[in-house]
Order: structure tokens, then sequence, then C-alpha cells
């Protein structure tokens, strides 16, 4: 496993844990209002509209995906062309084989844009995303892959609120805890005894 | 959330998040039920079925199969289009249901996904055996050979299957895996053993679920949905070519491409219903997989039922009216000839038996559907023999006439197919959440 995390590393949070994602919705709503910039948001599940309401626009991925849909369609009429028209032309049934049979290699044109278009999307996505075999992952709460949802605010970034204000708007705003200094950690790598310890003194 | 008071509710039993999450992630973390094991035993014993039969094709040759000069597709492409037909409902499901949103599939994607890529790991032998010499089986890849540039021929739909069944099998596994890797994670933080925390941190690929890579995973996912929708209809579309571009009577229909994709999408089904009902009733899901769905899943079966039915009737009322005797003869001895046993198979099962998914009785009683999904089944496998088959066994010239029967080593390699399928299945459900648990969560509180 490649043993550099590349995410939240160094960093230490203010994290809100909720248990409902309404709630959770709300608190980045009323946060986000108030001026206070969170650094993003970890839960199990999409949540609908979050990714609106942290003020993230939407990805661009879907251009990369179209360019590389356009450049799956003109390697299957570049393959289909040089092979059957220019290299070696096969007549069979005395059928012509110039740039007529076209319709012929609109099958291979087709698959080709779709294979194309999905593993470059996904090669794309994974870029982006830093996602790689292997890699350390980096969270801030154990359940977040199972029913916590985590707001997560960079003590290193300055913010207009003092702390402790930042803490008691969490809590009201429905946080089931609320802790001022988080690191990141993962369970992939570390030795159940030492994760326990490790989240003990957290 | 959006609730429409009058659906009943998409999950059942009143889950919690976490709830969710401990169901799903059980028959992971626990050791496999007994009848899991016996399952899987059986799946083993008939995945060496195969590995037997095949290799006794191998090493005797293709003559170990009964197909012949006339009949030269027999017992091995009806077996190809029929799984091939199997692994459309996956992406059905996943994708066109995605597409139209339609809730009801988040229980029910994940398993039907996998069920897509194992049914053309199975359909994939078929072709390759039949060649005669698997180990040339990249032959049809448009590779430059040994004597010269002659490359593939781009204008046969034989060529196109190589590109379609292979383009559909990567997309599908991209899809699927890239669907799993939430849940992977979600296995991964609760893994305890170090085996189980390394090999779901592998595959998680660091996924932390940040709101940020939600968001283009969801685009992701939706484009993905979006190109595999045209993908899985041209999928069966080029397989019906292979048979609808010939001049073989019985073959040379241009309903094919349509008619085959209501086909393929109608077996899917019924396999999707088959193993769905089990796993439902073996690990204890009926709180994800509800009633509703399995009405849902019916209705789909009969309408893609009817769909078929209307084709066959078509391909018959088209022969009587087309004035040609060739095409007027195949279908006359479709329905009276040696085969007529075969063909009223199929019209039982497929034009026929679904017709009672119009109770609501009948779809919605679990072993009911059951036995029905089961007719499905072996009724889209006789569409193909028929197809097949009555179509070559008499051609033009009666000299060439001749009747075609299977041997055991057919016979063997098709139920072997089962049981790499099971194998692959059994080991699915073992290994990786059978329920997408990040999308359930999604609708718990959902009705739809």
């Amino acid at each position: 496993m490649i043993d550099k995390s590349i995410l939240l590393d160094d960093k230490t949070f203010t994290v809100g844990i909720f248990d409902d994602s309404d709630k959770l919705l709300n608190a980045v709503g009323t946060l986000k209002k108030k001026g206070v910039k969170i650094f993003d948001c970890y839960t199990p599940f999409p949540v609908h509209h979050l990714d609106r309401a942290l003020g993230y626009e939407r990805t661009n991925i879907s251009i990369g995906a179209f360019l590389c849909g356009l450049l799956g369609s003109l390697t299957g009429f570049t393959l289909a062309y040089s092979m059957n028209v220019v290299d070696w032309p096969m007549i069979i049934g005395g059928k012509p084989q110039d740039i007529s049979v076209f319709t012929s290699f609109i099958p291979v044109i087709f698959e080709l844009t779709i294979l194309f278009t999905a593993f470059g999307m996904v090669i794309l996505f994974f870029a982006r995303t830093r996602m790689i075999h292997g890699i350390k992952e980096d969270l801030l709460s154990r359940r977040q892959t199972d029913d916590h949802m985590v707001l997560a605010i960079d003590n290193g970034e300055p913010q207009d609120m003092s702390a402790s204000e930042i803490q008691s708007l969490l809590a009201s705003e429905g946080a089931i805890d609320v802790d001022a200094s988080r690191t990141s950690f993962n369970t992939s790598l570390t030795d159940e005894d030492e994760l326990a310890k490790q989240l003990m003194t957290k | 959330m959006y609730s429409a008071d009058i659906r009943q509710p998409l999950v059942t039993g009143g889950k919690t998040y976490s709830d969710v999450t401990a169901d799903i992630c059980r028959p992971i973390e626990n050791k496999p039920t007994n009848s899991w094991w016996l399952g899987f035993s059986i799946g083993v014993v008939l995945l060496l079925v195969l590995a037997g039969t095949l290799a006794w094709t191998v090493w005797e040759g293709i003559g170990t199969w009964n197909t012949n000069k006339s009949v030269m597709w027999g017992w091995d492409i009806t077996n190809f289009v029929f799984w091939v037909g199997i692994g459309h409902a996956g992406t059905l499901i996943s994708a066109v249901l995605l597409l139209f949103r339609q809730k009801w599939r988040m229980s029910i994607n994940r398993s039907a996904e996998a069920m897509t890529i194992f049914a053309v790991f199975c359909a994939a032998i078929f072709p390759l055996f039949h060649m005669g010499r698997v180990w040339l089986g990249f032959w049809p890849l448009p590779l430059p050979n040994a004597f010269g540039s002659l490359w593939v021929n781009f204008n046969s739909p034989l060529l196109w299957d190589v590109f379609a069944i292979s383009t559909y099998l990567s997309v599908s596994l991209v899809f699927w895996y890239l669907g799993l890797i939430p849940d992977i994670a979600t296995v991964r933080d609760r893994a305890t053993s170090k085996a189980r925390k390394y090999w779901y941190g592998f595959f998680a690929m660091g996924w932390n679920g940040s709101a940020k890579s939600w968001g283009r995973y969801e685009v992701v996912a939706l484009i993905l949905a979006g190109i595999s929708t045209p993908l899985v209809l041209s999928v069966h579309t080029i397989v019906s070519m292979d048979f609808a571009t010939s001049v073989i009577p019985g073959w040379h229909t241009t309903i094919f491409p349509p008619y085959f994709v209501a086909g393929a999408i109608f077996s899917g089904f019924g396999m999707v219903l088959t193993l769905l009902l089990i796993a439902r009733h073996v690990m204890n899901y009926q709180d994800y997989i509800t009633k509703e769905h399995l009405e849902a899943m019916t209705k789909v079966i009969l309408l893609t039922g009817s769909v078929v039915g209307l084709a066959y009737i078509t391909e018959f009322v088209i022969a009587a009216y087309s004035g040609y005797e060739y095409e007027q003869y195949a279908f006359a001895n479709r329905m009276f000839g040696p085969y007529a046993w075969a063909y009223w198979t199929m019209m039982f099962c497929n034009l026929m038996a679904p017709q009672v998914f119009w109770s609501k009785w009948a779809r919605t009683t679990p072993w009911f559907i059951f036995v029905i999904s089961i007719v499905v089944n072996i009724g889209m496998w006789f569409e193909r023999f028929v197809i097949i088959v009555t179509s070559l066994h008499r051609d033009f010239l009666p000299s060439s006439w001749v009747m075609y029967h299977a041997t055991w080593v057919e016979v063997g390699i098709f139920l072997g197919t089962f049981g790499l399928f099971f194998t692959c299945f059994f080991l699915f459900a073992k290994f990786l959440p059978v329920i997408n648990m990040a999308e359930i969560k999604t609708i718990i509180k959902d009705k739809e």
C-alpha cells in the first residue's frame, strides 16, 4: 500500500458528526450563511444537494468523457478503414471495399466509442478524485462509511468566527458529537489495538 | 424527503442506516452457512464437469459434438445466445432503470450486474471452443498475422459480435466495480481481521465518501448508465444480426433485432427472479427485496413476454404472406416438423405462461414466481434452439437434410456453464455486498 496520505495529511479539523442527512444539509446551509469556511463533508451515501450547499460546481468530467468518446469513434473508423480499405481490401461476394461500405463499419465504431468513453471517464474520475489501488484512506470517523456524516472544518483556515462559536453552532444544528481537533486516520493499514489507542487520544 | 403515500415503502422493517450496514455485511463477516456450502459445492461439481467436457473437446476435437455440415450451429450457439441474453437484465436494471429514476432497482441492481458479468463469461466459452482450436482464439482480433497484412473482415456481423461482447463485458465490469467501491470501503472500515482490512482497503482505492467525490461519482454513474443503455441494445442487436444478415429462411428477418432484445430482457429478468428469490430466502433479505420488487419485475416479464410472443406471431404471418416457399416451409416445419415439440414448448413457456402475471396473486406469490421464472428460462433456451436448429436442419437441398441431437459432451458443457455461473455467484455472495448499501441508505425513508 502507498503509505502517503495526499488528501487530509497534516491537518487538524473541527468536526461535527451527524446521524441524519437533513440535519447535515441544514447545518451546512447555516454555517455557509454565517460565513464559516467548510473543508468538506463525508457521508456514507450521496446526500442530494449537498454539493450545491457546499458551493461546489458541477464537475466537468462529462467533457472529458465526450472527448474520450470522440477518440473512440476516430479509432474505430481508422481501424476499419485502414485495414479493410487501404491496406488489404477483401473482395467478398463481389462487394465493393471502399468508403461506400462505411455503414458496415458503424457497429465497430459505435462499440469503440462506448468502450473509450467508459474507460476514459472512469480513469479521469479516479485521477481527479486521487483514487488508486492501495492508497491510504483518510477517515475522520470510523463510521463515516456506515451511518455517520462528518462535517469537517479545517483548523488551519482563518475564520471570521471563533472556534468555540463554530462548535456551539454545530451542536445547535443537531450534531451528535463535536470534536475540536481531529486528525485523519486509516483503518486498513493500522493494527486494531493501535487504532483504538489512536482514536482514544483524539 | 420525497414521499407518496399511495405507494408502499421500498425497504420494510423500519431499518436504520446501521441496520442496513449490519444486515448486508453479515454474510461477509460471518462463516458461510450450510445452504451456502451446499449451493457452492453443487456449483463446483458442475464446474468440474465443464472443465472435463471442455478438455475432452480440445483433446479429441470438435467431432465430439454432433454439429455437422447442415446443422453447423447447434447447442453451442444456442447456449451462447441464451447466456448473452441472460446478461442483459443486469445492465437493463442498473442502467435503464437509473435513467428512468426507478428507485426499486437499488436493492437488486448489484446482484443483477454480477449476473451479467458471469453470464457473459459463460457465453464467451461457446464461440471460443466452437472455433475448434481454442488456443487460436485471438484470431478474430484485428491483429496483423504472420502471412502478411490480412486483416479481419469488418463487414461481418461475427466480427461486430467480437467487439460488442468484449465491450459489453468490460464496460459492465467497470460499472459494477464503480458501484462497489463505496460498499467495499464500508466493509473495510468494519473489518477486524488483517487480511480483510488489507484486501477491502486495496480495492476501496482510498474511498472516504467526501462530498466532492460523491458529486463526481454520481455524474460518472449517470453517464455510464447513459452509454450502457445503447450498448446493451446494440449487443443483442448485433447478436441477432449473426442470423439476420444471412440468407437462411427463418433467419433472414428484419424483425430480429427488436425481437432478440425483448427476448434478452425477458430471459434476463427470468434469471434475475430465479436467483433473487433464492438469495432473498437464504439470506433473509425479505425487507430489502420486497413483494413490491417482485411485482415490478413480473410486470417487466409480462411486457417483454408479450413482445416476444407478438414477434413469434408476426414472423409466422410474414412468412405466410411472403409468397416465398422456402420461408413458408421453414415456419411450417417449425410448427409441425420433427422439432415441433421444441417449438410448442417455446410457445407455451414464453407466450402463454407469463400471461398468468395479469393476476395480482401470481405477481406477489414468491414460490409461484419462482416456478414461472424457471419456465421462462427453459422457454428462452428453446427459442434459440428452435431458431438455430429448425432453420438449419432442412435447408434448400433435401439431400442435405439431417436431424441433430446433442452428444453428452455438448450437454455436459451446457450444464458446466451453470456450474461456472453459480460458483461465481456464490463467491460473490460471500465476499461482496449483495445489495448496494450506499444506494439503499438514500431510499430507506422513501416511498415510491
